[in-house]
């Protein structure tokens, strides 16, 4: 196209040219017409000057003699001019016949100038003068003719020139014209040729950008085009099916990332090994498309590396003697320098060859599995469905090997948690346990006097029912003392309830039977002393709970408000509801809580009481509402006494 | 107030329309015109061809314009000077005479030939295959004039005839007769339209300079004494400064290389100053004429 244009823009250049040098041809020529006929014109001037010059001398000579002298100046003049003009024609280039002319009328004028002087300064003789008068006249009068052919020489010369020159005019307009109208035609055709020969390929390059641009990579234009398009379209179908190619490759490339972030996604889920295994031997299987996945790590106890199962393509049976020494290992390892191994061609002997050929394996690859810069196995595919092992495999595997690190990793830490975890929480249950008692052991003296009365009644009646014979009076007494044997049972029977170890049993309970209990069980060593409890209690709605642990809770605080009023005073227990929430206060009317310590009350093994308390009272009540989603505030002020608030939600969710 | 400014316009718009023309008027004033007559001492269409170039230098150097004019005839040359108001003219040895004693004018300079000479003299001449050797044989010859008015052309001829016996000019040629120019005088005997001619030494000179082969053809029989050459000559009531201007202008001409190559074209080396007493020697020459200066009129 380059050369084509350049060529046309040449011939162009030439057209032009040649144009322009006809234009200037014809231009020339016509000017020079002109010229020509300027010139003539110019001639015809000088000749009727000539004619006018010598009228004048003639009409002078023939009166010259009266007032001679101003005539004379006024001769002198037009001979003069005449003269001038005569000289100045004869060095103009005319035609032979002008030229003739005007050498004969230059050689007239020289002789009419003598003649005239002769005549003019002539004195003597009258008829000499007279002679000498005639003599100028006819020379003037030649003159005149002569200037007169000239005339007709120069107005046929000067028709045959206007011809010429209208004629060359109307040639030259013609031409010009032809001229024009051809360079623009030819003009225009290379335009439009240029025009097509640009336009063309540009639109069908356009046309396949736009096909690309929609998606259709690796469209191929059939359109071939010539020169530079040529070699122009032709890289861009290069360009095309190089860019569906590279296309196809991100694809698969970004379907085994894919496959590779499934599966390495799925490790986050993951808890146990098996699950890895299974993960990570489909998921290779998958990913580099072969017959065998699976993965080979490290068995501390016997030093040995083998298969774990399960895995993809391979029999646990099978494999079972399949096992290489943890050297042996070590040493490919070291000498592969910790690269992938690729085998394409498992034919000679190679590393890992025995297990292969055990396992059938036509092509394999090793990529190493390291934790904390140690070797603890590999990840193992082989007998790929189709092509050899690539060095992209490899790096795809790697990444897949870096993961399944941290994943057995984690499998591993979720295992030591997961026992830590059942450890902390027997723990946690033997202590809460532990605190149960101790409150029990609080409560013991007072309930065990609580019992002896009903014994004593018991002895007493039985006593009385020895001596008594009315059968009525015994029926009476055997009364009382089943009486009093139920109420020691009942103390006993709450006693007993509150101190076995229980599973966490969540239903649905009524926090207002749940403190009326623990008053209940309160109540028995309270009866002697100055402790009023009162009671305000809004009939709140069931809340999720476990009641045992809840009575737990509120007995440690209702044991501390009694403690906190040795001299008496008043327990209020309110309840209300507001906002899904039931909220518990207990108030007392005791020595109060100091302020520096206010923050440590729900400490573990944090006490007041000295031997009296185990301090974990409030410590095992806080973590007990905690696990039912709930908070306890306390607000104390010393010398005036303390308030508890235990705030429980309607409904406990997720607790395990 | 509107009346006053009306009659102050009309007098500035006449004071701007005369203006042009008071300038033009001193413009013409300034380049004032000096009118110098020529003698026909030549075709009189060379001559003015031959003195043009000095009087432009003229007009150049004194800022006068200075025009020629033939003056066509020598005798009448006094009464034309008066009438034509003539402010000079080169006159020859005897119409400078005539003029001064006439019409008091004052010579002024004259020109140095490229001889170094600032003289003419009288040829009188036939052709060469004549047979003509003295006054005798000249008798019912033809001959040839220049004017009476010319020393060169005719006075001395006229003496010298005299002095060798002739009384009346008229009776003695079969035909006389006056060309007006020296050169035509020249050619009237070299074209044997005369047997014999009298004319000036300096034009005899430069047509031989032309023309070789006229010096072949012609033979000068007599020789004249010599006498003054061309002169210049100014009215007598000329402006001093004009006077002393033109003087000037022609006697340092010379040393002014544009002068020069004037004076070149001329066919002068120099002008040299010119007085009355040059003129003695035509004096003395109309005394052997019998020629009365005075009352001489120098026509037919």
């Amino acid at each position: 196209m380059k050369k084509k244009i350049i060529l046309s823009l040449f011939f162009l250049f030439l057209l032009f040219t040649t144009g322009a040098i006809i234009t200037m041809f014809y231009i020339l020529r016509v000017t020079s017409r002109l010229d020509t006929l300027i010139t003539l014109h110019q001639v015809e001037i000088l000749r009727q000057d000539l004619v006018i010059n010598v009228q004048t001398v003639q009409s002078h000579l023939y009166t010259i003699g009266t007032s001679f002298g101003k005539e004379l100046d006024v001769i002198v003049e037009n001979v003069a001019t005449l003269d001038s003009a005569i000289q100045k024609c004869s060095g103009c280039h005319h035609s032979p016949e002008i030229s003739t002319k005007i050498i004969a009328i230059r050689d007239l004028t020289e002789q009419y100038k003598e003649a005239l002087s002769t005549f003019i300064t002539t004195t003597a003789g009258r008829e000499r003068v007279e002679r000498l008068q005639l003599v100028g006249a006819n020379i003037g009068n030649m003159i005149l003719a002569k200037t007169q052919e000239m005339a007709v020489i120069a107005n046929q010369k000067l028709n045959e020139k206007t011809i010429a020159a209208i004629k060359d005019v109307s040639n030259s307009r013609i031409i010009l014209i032809v001229t024009l109208l051809l360079c623009f035609f030819i003009a225009l055709s290379i335009a439009a040729s240029l025009t097509r020969g640009i336009t063309e390929p540009v639109s069908e390059l356009l046309k396949a950008t736009r096909k690309i641009k929609s998606g259709e990579l690796g469209y191929s234009t059939s359109y071939r085009g010539k020169d530079e398009f040529k070699e122009l379209i032709e890289a861009f179908n290069d360009m095309s099916l190089t860019l569906d190619e590279n296309n196809k490759k991100i694809i698969q490339h970004l379907v085994r990332l894919s496959g590779l972030y499934r599966i390495t996604l799925s490790f986050h889920a993951i808890t146990n090994v098996e699950d890895i295994y299974k993960e990570v031997s489909y998921g290779v299987a998958e990913l580099v498309d072969v017959e065998q996945s699976g993965i080979i790590l490290l068995d501390k106890d016997n030093e040995l590396f083998s298969h774990r199962f399960p895995a993809f393509g391979l029999n646990p049976e099978r494999m079972a003697d399949i096992k290489i020494p943890k050297e042996e290992f070590v040493n490919i390892y070291l000498s592969s320098n910790r690269r992938p191994l690729l085998f394409n061609d498992n034919t000679g002997k190679l590393p890992m060859s025995d297990m292969d050929k055990s396992l059938g394996a036509r092509n394999s690859m090793f990529v190493w599995i390291r934790q904390k810069g140690e070797l603890i196995g590999a990840i193992r595919a082989a007998n790929k469905k189709s092509g050899d092992f690539t060095e992209e495999d490899a790096r795809m595997l790697g990444i897949l090997a870096n993961n399944v690190s941290v994943a057995l990793e984690n499998a591993k830490l979720y295992e030591n948690l997961k026992k830590q975890m059942a450890e902390l929480k027997e723990a946690q249950e033997q202590l809460v346990q532990a605190a149960k008692l101790a409150a029990i052991g609080e409560l013991a003296s007072n309930i065990a006097h609580e019992i002896n009365n009903p014994l004593t009644s018991i002895l007493g009646y039985s006593e009385l029912i020895k001596e008594e014979a009315d059968i009525h009076n015994i029926m009476r007494d055997i009364e009382v003392i089943e009486k009093e044997s139920l109420r020691a049972r009942d103390i006993v029977h709450q006693l007993l309830e509150f101190s076995k170890k229980r599973p966490l049993e969540i239903k649905e309970i009524n926090i207002n039977n749940i403190i009326s209990e623990v008053l209940s069980l309160v109540s028995v060593p309270l009866k002697d002393s100055n402790i009023n409890i009162t009671g305000n209690y809004d009939d709140v709605p069931t809340i999720e709970g476990d009641a045992n642990q809840l009575k737990q809770v509120f007995l440690n605080i209702i044991n501390n408000a009694i403690f906190a009023m040795p001299g008496g005073g008043t327990l209020a227990v309110a309840t209300r509801s507001e906002k899904e929430n039931v909220y518990v206060e207990i108030s007392d009317m005791g020595k109060g809580i100091p302020h520096e310590i206010l923050q440590r009350i729900f400490e573990p093994f944090f006490t007041t009481k000295q031997d009296k308390g185990t301090g974990l009272g409030l410590s095992i009540s806080y973590k007990i509402i905690q696990s039912h989603h709930g908070s306890i505030d306390v607000e104390s002020e010393e010398g005036k006494g303390s308030k508890f608030t235990i705030v429980l939600p309607f409904t406990i969710r997720q607790i395990s | 107030m509107l009346i006053k400014r009306i009659s102050l316009i009309k007098p500035m718009i006449l004071i701007f329309i005369l203006i042009p023309v008071v300038t033009q008027a001193g413009q013409n004033q300034s380049m004032q015109e000096l009118l110098i007559g020529l003698i026909p001492e030549q075709n009189i269409f060379r001559q003015m061809d031959r003195y043009r170039p000095l009087a432009a230098y003229l007009s150049e150097k004194t800022g006068l314009k200075v025009r020629l004019t033939i003056l066509s005839k020598y005798g009448d040359i006094v009464e034309r000077f008066k009438s034509r108001h003539l402010d000079g003219a080169f006159f020859g040895a005897l119409t400078g005479t005539m003029a001064i004693i006439k019409l008091g004018v004052e010579p002024i300079a004259r020109p140095v030939n490229q001889n170094g000479t600032s003289s003419v003299r009288s040829y009188i001449f036939v052709r060469a295959d004549s047979k003509i050797d003295s006054v005798k044989d000249m008798n019912g010859k033809r001959a040839v004039f220049v004017d009476r008015a010319t020393v060169t052309g005719y006075l001395f001829a006229a003496a010298f005839l005299r002095e060798n016996g002739v009384n009346d000019i008229e009776k003695y040629f079969t035909e006389y007769f006056f060309t007006g120019s020296h050169d035509s005088a020249i050619y009237s005997v070299l074209d044997n339209r005369a047997d014999i001619g009298s004319a000036q030494n300096t034009f005899f000179n430069v047509l031989v300079s032309k023309d070789p082969t006229i010096k072949r053809e012609l033979r000068i029989i007599a020789r004249s004494e010599e006498f003054p050459e061309t002169t210049l000559c100014m009215r007598k009531n000329i402006s001093p400064g004009i006077k002393n201007s033109l003087t000037n202008t022609l006697l340092n001409m010379d040393r002014d290389p544009a002068g020069r190559d004037i004076l070149k074209k001329f066919g002068a080396s120099k002008f040299i100053r010119a007085e009355i007493k040059d003129f003695n020697s035509v004096f003395n020459l109309a005394k052997r004429a019998r020629v009365d200066i005075r009352t001489y009129e120098g026509d037919r």
